[in-house]
């Protein structure tokens, strides 16, 4: 990853460089739509929010400063947050539906096979710490952070206690933050 | 509660940057954030630390449209023609059932463009009654006409609101189009509860900062065609 690259790149978009901007996008388009698809699962929803986050990185381009970690790293949260946002709004509507009817299906499309590209990400700097996790910590910090699930739906995926998925991730987060500034 | 406890500090943040901090404790965060910078900090502290498992997913390349759409939200690529200012400008002033009226015949009159059957229709008026936008409720979208009444900003964007009879918070529709047209996604909530209203509001650029209303300008109803 070229970090110092991204950076002349978004510094140019800034000032309002479109060709750098252009050149912005296609190295990194790639990596935030995985973000966007692993979480919303859908490819229109994660288009928005891909669609979404480009607009918010062209105006907000001059705001980024180096505190705020690589361009990268700022860049997949715009797109994070942004689908995060549609996926409670989506959780409303599929609350408020179950509450109306007796609804058994659980999602608009059970057919559809699940996105599953954290299986084969490579390793981040953060992964030695997350090695230092119990398991059941990592696996719910990685539901949350991927898939976006609240402790209830972690709950449910990991068919355990709310009270030991909020532990998990209560002290996996504590416990990575000890490590990373170890 | 001691915001300047570092291990509370931490809690929140990672908690947000993760996902897990919702409804009331989500928004308390969002406003510390903005007050407090030593609270900003351990954000981004978190951001980049967990954002390391974002950028390790495999690159899924999206497709060519996407980019297309967003040079032309950022009017990189000229937008389509704008509706005929002579239709528009009899809009103008016209009572709100009237150019509703209105608009419906605009649909049948145009039959270069291929109409998609509108179910719903409402016009945003500013307070001398001139039309703003024309935002039709179609089955798989909302189709948004600006008018050339819409005061253009370069540094801000209008975004489009629904207000529900149940009372839940405003929810965003997207950003309406200052000049051209421009088509929005129908939320499924579209069909499951009863409309009171739809807001404008006038926001930073690419919308609310914490998806609600920031100063709402126009509201309209609904009216069935």
């Amino acid at each position: 990853m070229d970090t110092s690259h991204h950076l002349q790149l978004l510094s140019a978009t800034a000032l309002g460089d479109r060709q750098a901007f252009e050149q912005l996008y296609r190295e990194t388009s790639g990596k935030l739509y995985a973000v966007s698809l692993q979480l919303l699962q859908r490819k229109e929803p994660a288009e928005e929010a891909l669609q979404e986050a480009f607009v918010r990185i062209w105006h907000n381009a001059s705001e980024y400063n180096q505190e705020r970690g690589s361009v990268l790293s700022w860049m997949i949260s715009i797109v994070r947050y942004r689908a995060l946002d549609m996926l409670r709004a989506a959780k409303v509507r599929r609350d408020h539906r179950a509450r109306e009817a007796d609804a058994v299906e659980e999602d608009d499309d059970p057919a559809a096979p699940e996105i599953d590209l954290a299986r084969t990400r490579a390793r981040a700097k953060i992964d030695t710490c997350m090695d230092h996790l119990e398991k059941p910590q990592a696996d719910a910090i990685a539901l949350a952070y991927f898939r976006g699930y609240t402790h209830h739906e972690v709950c449910h995926h990991m068919a355990s206690p709310l009270g030991s998925v909020k532990s998990w991730i209560r002290r996996g987060l504590e416990r990575l933050r000890r490590c990373l500034e170890a | 509660m001691n915001y300047r406890d570092d291990k509370l500090k931490n809690a929140l943040s990672s908690h947000y940057v993760l996902g897990t901090l919702s409804g009331r404790a989500r928004a308390r965060y969002q406003r510390l954030v903005q007050e407090h910078s030593d609270v900003r900090q351990t954000l981004w502290r978190w951001e980049q630390h967990l954002n390391g498992l974002g950028g390790s997913l495999p690159e899924a390349p999206p497709d060519e449209k996407v980019w297309r759409s967003i040079q032309a939200r950022l009017g990189f690529v000229p937008p389509q023609p704008a509706p005929r200012p002579r239709r528009w400008t009899l809009l103008t002033g016209l009572a709100l059932a009237a150019s509703v009226a209105f608009a419906a015949l605009l649909l049948w009159t145009r039959p270069q463009a291929p109409a998609p059957y509108a179910e719903r229709v409402a016009v945003v008026q500013n307070a001398e009654a001139q039309a703003l936008w024309l935002i039709q409720i179609r089955k798989d979208n909302l189709g948004i006409a600006a008018t050339a009444n819409v005061a253009p900003y370069s540094d801000k964007d209008y975004e489009l609101w629904m207000l529900t009879k149940d009372g839940r918070a405003p929810v965003s529709l997207g950003l309406l189009p200052q000049q051209g047209k421009r088509d929005l996604a129908r939320p499924a909530l579209f069909d499951e509860v009863e409309i009171a209203a739809l807001a404008v509001s006038l926001e930073p650029l690419g919308g609310s900062p914490n998806g609600q209303p920031t100063t709402v300008l126009f509201t309209t109803e609904l009216m069935a065609l």
